[in-house]
Formats: C-alpha cells, sequence, structure tokens
C-alpha cells in the first residue's frame, strides 16, 4: 500500500510547483510509471480517489497512469530491447542492467481547465 | 523548494519534464543524506529485506551472537505495530530500536534518518536496518543503504524472483534461508538463483539456515569482509 504516500507526494508537488489558484483549476494529472517501479495503476487510481475525498482536494482532478515499457541499452554490444518477463538480458543474450526507460515514477503533464 | 515556482500561470497543459516532478524525491533526498552520513563515518549500512516471516529477526540475532564480539553493531527494526522484533534483538546482546511504522507497508529514509538520531552511532561498524516484512514496497524506497539483502526462505516457493522483480533486481544479495527445512520441501535452490540472476546478474547468493547455522559463517564472513572495505575507504566528509 506504498500508494497512498505517493499520492500524497503528487499532491505535495503539485502544491510545491503551482500557485494555489491555478490548482483549482487542475483537470488531469498524468503519471508515466515504468514497469520497474511498482505501482500497479487500478491501485494508484484506488488511493488517488481515497485521498481526495479524504483531503477534499483535487475531487475535479482526474488521474492517469501511463505505463512504460522496460527498455536497456547493452553496453557490450549497443543493443536496444525491450525487457519481456523481468530478462535482464539484451537480445545478444548478454545480461545487462543498463536500464534507459521502466524506473520511472514521475508527473508527466498536467492539465488546467482554461 | 517553495521559493520558486516553476509554472506562474499555468493553462492547458503543462509539461513537466524536470527531476522536481519525480514522485521519490524527498525519499531520495534522505536516502542521500544518509549514504553521506554513513560514508563519513564509516558504517557500514545493510538494509535487510524479504517478506513477512521469512526469518530476518531471527537471523540478527544469531548474527548479534556470532559477531557483536568482533564487530560493534546496532540494529533499527521496522514494524507496523508491537516493539517485539526489537526486544528479541536485544535478548540476543545488541541495541535495537524498534520503528513502528503506524500501517505503514514500508521503511522511508525520512523513518529511518529519525532513528538514527535517537541511538549513539559514535564507534559502531555495522547498522542494518530490518525492512517491513514485505517483498513489494520497501523494494522503492532507497534507504542510502551501501547493501541490500533479501531472504527468501525455503517456505516460500523458488518462483519469487520472478514475482517481486524489483526486490530481487535492487538487491546485492539473496539469502535463501530455513535451508534446514529443503529436504522437506519442493524449493530448487538453483532455480531459485537462476531467476534471480537473470533478474539481476550481479546478485550474489547464499543457502542458510538459523536454526542449523548452515551457511552462517558464509554469511558472517561476507559482513565482515564489507566491514574492512568499508573502513579502509575514504571518510568521505559531509
Ligand atoms: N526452520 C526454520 N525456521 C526458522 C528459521 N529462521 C527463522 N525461523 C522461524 O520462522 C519464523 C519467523 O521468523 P522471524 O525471524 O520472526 O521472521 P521475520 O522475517 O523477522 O518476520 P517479520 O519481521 O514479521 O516479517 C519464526 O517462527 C522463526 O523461529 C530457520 O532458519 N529455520
Ligand atoms: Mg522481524
Ligand atoms: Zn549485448
Amino acid at each position: 500500500m506504498h500508494e497512498i504516500s505517493l499520492v500524497r507526494n503528487i499532491f505535495r508537488t503539485l502544491e510545491a510547483e503551482f500557485e494555489k489558484d491555478e490548482l483549482e483549476k487542475l483537470s488531469q494529472i498524468d503519471l508515466k510509471v515504468g514497469l520497474l517501479s511498482n505501482v500497479e495503476p487500478i491501485l494508484m487510481q484506488n488511493a488517488f480517489e481515497a485521498v481526495t475525498q479524504d483531503e477534499q482536494r483535487f475531487q475535479k482532478a482526474e488521474l492517469q497512469v501511463n505505463v512504460v515499457p522496460i527498455i536497456i541499452k547493452c553496453e557490450l554490444c549497443g543493443d536496444e530491447s525491450e525487457v519481456k518477463n523481468y530478462s535482464f538480458k539484451c537480445s545478444n543474450g548478454h545480461p545487462t542492467k543498463n536500464i534507459i526507460q521502466g524506473e520511472e515514477l514521475t508527473i508527466e503533464r498536467v492539465h488546467f481547465h482554461e | 523548494m517553495a521559493a520558486e515556482k516553476s509554472n506562474k500561470a499555468a493553462r492547458g497543459t503543462v509539461q513537466c519534464d524536470n527531476s522536481s516532478f519525480n514522485l521519490l524525491k524527498a525519499n531520495d533526498f534522505v536516502a542521500d543524506t544518509i549514504r553521506k552520513f554513513v560514508a563519513e563515518k564509516q558504517i557500514l549500512l545493510v538494509n535487510i529485506t524479504s517478506s513477512a516471516g521469512s526469518g530476518k529477526t531471527t537471523l540478527m540475532q544469531e548474527t548479534a551472537r556470532r559477531l557483536s564480539s568482533k564487530i560493534k553493531m546496532k540494529v533499527l527494526v521496522g514494524d507496523l505495530e508491537t516493539e517485539r522484533d526489537a526486544d528479541r534483538i536485544k535478548q540476543a546482546g545488541v541495541e535495537a530500536l524498534q520503528i513502528v511504522t503506524g500501517g505503514i507497508c514500508h521503511l522511508e529514509a525520512q523513518m529511518v534518518w529519525q532513528a538514527m538520531e535517537q541511538i549513539d552511532l559514535e564507534g559502531v561498524e555495522l547498522l542494518f536496518v530490518e525492512n517491513v516484512g514485505n517483498l513489494v514496497c520497501p523494494s522503492s524506497f532507497d534507504l542510502g543503504e551501501d547493501f541490500r539483502v533479501t531472504l527468501l526462505a525455503s517456505t516460500e516457493g523458488d518462483d519469487k524472483p520472478k514475482k517481486y522483480p524489483k526486490m530481487f533486481y535492487t538487491s546485492d544479495l539473496m539469502l535463501v534461508s530455513k535451508a534446514d527445512l529443503l529436504p522437506y520441501i519442493p524449493f530448487s535452490v538453483e532455480a531459485a538463483i537462476q531467476d534471480a540472476r537473470d533478474v539481476n546478474p550481479d546478485i550474489e547468493a547464499l543457502q542458510i539456515s538459523s536454526t542449523s547455522g548452515e551457511g552462517i559463517d558464509e554469511w558472517c564472513s561476507w559482513l565482515e569482509e564489507k566491514v574492512k572495505l568499508k573502513k579502509e575507504s575514504e571518510s568521505m566528509p559531509v
């Protein structure tokens, strides 16, 4: 249930980055979530509903969770490939932990009512 | 942070592509503070994770009995409720401080940092953090540790590294625990290690039992080696 902590972090981040009256017009938050970040979109949505209800904030805003796959770049042969089944090997079979995408846990975009 | 708001008159769609929109930045900031602190004090910080009941506290007790005369160690232990694990560790002869998370299923760097301020770390060479028993949430929270060690008990099944990949991906050492039960359970140590290495090519593995003592010497040598390396490292000023 670390989703609740993460939702609180979304709020804290938005409050640090935007003015209060701007946030009144918030309509949608897009999260970019790497497959390796351990965020389950449904649980995140549920946590968002729960916290917005509980704190009576951002109730008009929608949360969109975009999951992106894990991409590695092999240091040995330069191959870039998607990690399937959590098998960290390039297409030529070299083991690597050089992740270039898939660990993100970030607010990608926010939308405001005009 | 609060002084400068990057987006004055926000309208329409705002693209957020700087690191201040990373949702773990507060945790990562404190984790870096801890990392610098233990580098300066040359304390080896080890984060112990596993599912609930895989034998973390029992291993802390056994490690305390074997090593506390050679290495000055302390333990911080996280649990949702109760002080029981800290009491068990104290009985084995080392100072332990309970961090009660009050329902939170993982430790965050801030909780560890606060606990570190409550104990005397002068002369401490090895500081363990026993995390909350859970293979999911603790994997996302950097505690500033030098090493993350994950226990996988033989009773849990050998398929866990692929089911909880992030934990094994972020761990340095996997301990296959409760090895004394292996003769009675269909658990393939080779399969577990192979899956763990598929997720994390760099992970080390040991087979241990706190009950029979199997592998505990190897575990203690691993720790002694890491403590030695940490003490030989440059003390990094904060
Ligand atoms: N057979 C066997 N049992 C063990 C071993 N190590 C621990 N146990 C038992 O497993 C149970 C759980 O052990 P703990 O050490 O409390 O596990 P833990 O990981 O600290 O549990 P939580 O902190 O609640 O997540 C206890 O009943 C221990 O006696 C072992 O090596 N072999
Ligand atoms: Mg315990
Ligand atoms: Zn390659």
